[in-house]
């Protein structure tokens, strides 16, 4: 008896690990916002069709950049992992050529959209997978009817957003919300206005890449760096803006404690599905006018995923991506994920409503965002934050912070012995 | 030669080749790797002399205001937590009802995760709705509802005020263990000679738990020197960088690429922590030689 119990005994114990064996779980690290519900419900389909299962590890948004940094510096990582990407920065940041897996094989690279396809590329060789909606463009959300009751329009300079503000104010409501505890969201005031430096001297970013000027010569991004601390002093964003999450945008506009914040085209949606009493047809967008800006900030890239190039599941890390690029989950994430408007992905359907059609077409003139179209600034984007939030707090002086930027530009260049810095 | 003597001197090359291979060795490699320009950027290392050691000390960059901020932390949080673990110690070695309860009470945050003790002291400490300001506006005691965690003139007591409630029940159960070792005899002379509290406290207790005060004055100094949880989950060294210490420095270096600063900063941190614990363990063992 006793025999019979120990080869029964050392039977189950084999099918326990002959089933542990095949069980295959990859996992995937990426910033709070990153994940959509929706592509966990796709994770768990692609479970029950391949039987590998995906860990989403989610990680604070103010954290995620230095955890992530540190771990491929260290050679180690997740089997997927989420970044920003760009063109520059794939490469001096992230050295994708080192870190990621070469994806141009996959039958769905060429369905990237292909400005999107080149900002995750190095010398032709595709290395990420999209995850965001990069149409949306980063713009002041405001609360029609709070500008209806107030009898305010669209401000098109910085004296008119100024007034705006004033009114909302005196009506006893917070003009804009604002959450720097994040550490990523209030500097999107300065670096998405690169748009507005190069509007108002042009061929500034070509400087800025070339070391020819730096951050610290340009009177236009010091005047950003004064408003936004204006801004600020002023009472417009409260005063708890130092301690609000973003994760609060949609309740503090909602519940009408605030009219104003900065946030892309999906905030209507994201807003009408967290507070359904609260139509997505009452907020309306407009360009952020701090210096005056009228050129609609356009930014190619976004939020990416890439395999990590030591990973133990390199196939089935890519038989996920595969999995989320089919056309039909494309268009499950579009109609899924409130924020998401479309993906860049050739064939994807839009769903974009009149009214975010109609603010894209009241800016025709065009610019990208200086965290793409200059080098050595998306890389230290928490460290601009922190930055921002010392001018913010009196700490430093604007040309403290943009010497700041500018120094810690030329560190990374410099060790990346770029031509033009040595 | 002592034949009296338990071990052969050998016994001890097995601990010193770990503590060798696992400590000394990365340490130097630490300040070997400190006079290159080592980054994600390049592949290859180029030896730079002092360049490191300037910019750690430049007044260009934030790095001694980090190294002031850790020096800072560590001789306040040793203090306090002391001087507060002490008198909880001597009130947790009276006859109070349910005195195991509130040791365990007291004793509790320290078991804690910081990660989850600054999660949970963000939202106590949350200006608008956090407990803390809630309470004292309930109060009426509006003026003291303070920003805690994101003005920059007050964030860092704030963040010294939390770790030394999380560190203050460890250091009470230390001293209470030290408390209890005292032979009562010596209170019983004492109350026979008309010694009141005070003096007992005075002239037997402090003198008898010097030794136990070294060892919780040496583990907070080492603590507080290498502090980074309780800063990274409260604050991550902001508002701005108001709250940086060395380590949050360190791994804010490295998640930018700039690796030979990190260690750098790793290496100046290590010389520091050597040479006071090198000097600490010093005046112990002096005290353990002194046959007063």
């Amino acid at each position: 008896m006793k025999r019979f119990l120990s080869i029964v005994l050392a039977a189950m114990l084999l099918m326990t690990a002959a089933a542990l064996a095949d069980d295959v779980t990859i996992t995937y690290m990426a910033s709070q916002d990153w994940v959509q519900d929706a592509e966990m419900e796709l994770g768990k389909k692609f479970t029950e069709q391949t039987g590998i299962k995906v860990d989403y590890q989610i990680i604070p948004s103010d954290q995620y950049t230095t955890l992530l940094m540190n771990k491929l510096s260290k050679g180690e990582c997740t089997d997927l992992f989420g970044s920003q990407a760009g063109q520059f920065d794939i490469v001096t940041q992230l050295n994708v050529e080192k870190n990621a897996v070469d994806l141009s094989g996959e039958a769905w690279a060429s369905t990237v959209d292909p400005l999107a396809s080149a900002e995750t590329s190095v010398g032709g060789k595709l290395y990420g997978q999209p995850v965001q909606d990069v149409s949306a463009v980063w713009a002041v959300a405001y609360n029609k009817k709070v500008f209806e009751k107030l009898n305010l329009s669209v401000p098109t300079n910085y004296e008119e957003f100024k007034a705006v503000c004033e009114a909302i104010k005196a009506d006893g409501m917070i003009p804009v919300y604002e959450a720097v505890s994040d550490g990523w969201h209030h500097q999107l005031w300065f670096c998405e206005m690169g748009v507005a430096i190069e509007h108002a001297e042009p061929g500034t970013a070509e400087k800025l890449n070339s070391n020819q000027m730096g951050f610290a010569d340009s009177a236009t991004a010091k005047k950003l760096v004064e408003q936004i601390k204006e801004m600020a002093d002023l009472g417009y964003w409260g005063d708890n803006y130092m301690a609000n999450a973003y994760s609060d945008a949609a309740k503090a506009i909602a519940t009408g404690e605030c009219a104003m914040t900065v946030a892309n085209q999906g905030f209507p949606t994201e807003i009408h599905a967290a507070y359904p009493d609260f139509p997505a047809e009452d907020i309306g967008f407009f360009v952020m006018p701090l210096c005056d800006n009228q050129v609609l900030n356009m930014n190619p890239v976004g939020p990416t995923r890439f395999i990590f190039s030591g990973s133990a599941h390199i196939e089935e890390a890519k038989q996920y991506l595969a999995f989320l690029a089919e056309p039909e989950n494309i268009q499950y994430l579009i109609d899924n994920v409130p924020k998401f408007n479309t993906l860049p992905f050739i064939g994807a359907k839009d769903v974009y409503s009149e009214e975010i059609s109609a603010f894209y077409a009241a800016y025709p003139e065009h610019g990208t965002v200086y965290q793409t179209s200059v080098k050595y600034v998306n890389p230290q984007w928490m460290e601009i934050g922190s930055e921002l939030t010392a001018v913010l707090l009196g700490d430093e002086t604007p040309e403290e912070m943009l010497k700041a930027i500018d120094r810690n530009r030329a560190d990374q260049a410099l060790a990346a012995q770029d031509p033009a810095w040595n | 030669m002592n034949k009296n003597r338990m071990y052969p001197t050998w016994f001890v090359f097995g601990a010193l080749l770990l503590y060798g291979v696992l400590y000394v060795l990365p340490s130097l490699m630490g300040i070997g790797l400190s006079f290159t320009d080592w980054s994600i950027y390049s592949e290859e290392l180029h030896f730079v002399g002092l360049k490191n050691i300037q910019t750690v000390f430049s007044s260009d960059y934030n790095y001694t205001h980090a190294l002031l901020n850790t020096l800072k932390f560590t001789v306040v949080t040793t203090l306090v937590k002391n001087v507060l673990g002490l008198a909880l110690a001597v009130l947790m070695t009276k006859q109070v009802k349910l005195l195991n309860f509130h040791r365990a009470v007291l004793y509790l945050p320290c078991v804690l995760s910081a990660l989850i003790v600054g999660m949970i002291f963000k939202s106590v400490l949350n200006p608008r709705d956090g407990l803390l300001n809630r309470t004292l506006r309930a109060l009426g005691l509006d003026f003291m509802a303070l920003r805690w965690l994101t003005d920059s003139k007050i964030a860092f007591n704030s963040v010294m005020a939390v770790d030394i409630w999380k560190g203050m029940g460890y250091i009470m159960t230390i001293l209470i263990a030290g408390i209890m070792s005292i032979s009562p005899v010596y209170y019983e002379a004492a109350r026979i000679d008309g010694g009141n509290a005070w003096q007992c406290f005075r002239h037997i207790t402090l003198p008898m738990l010097t030794p136990t005060l070294t060892v919780t004055t040496v583990l907070n100094v080492l603590y507080g020197l290498k502090v980074f949880d309780t800063v990274y989950a409260l604050t991550n060294g902001g508002p701005g960088h108001a709250t940086e210490v060395l380590y949050t420095t360190v791994f804010r270096e490295f998640s930018l690429g700039r690796y030979a600063v990190g260690t750098t900063l790793s290496s100046v941190m290590a010389v520091l922590m050597v040479s006071a614990g090198y000097f600490m363990i010093r005046h112990m063992v002096r005290e353990e030689g002194d046959p007063a």
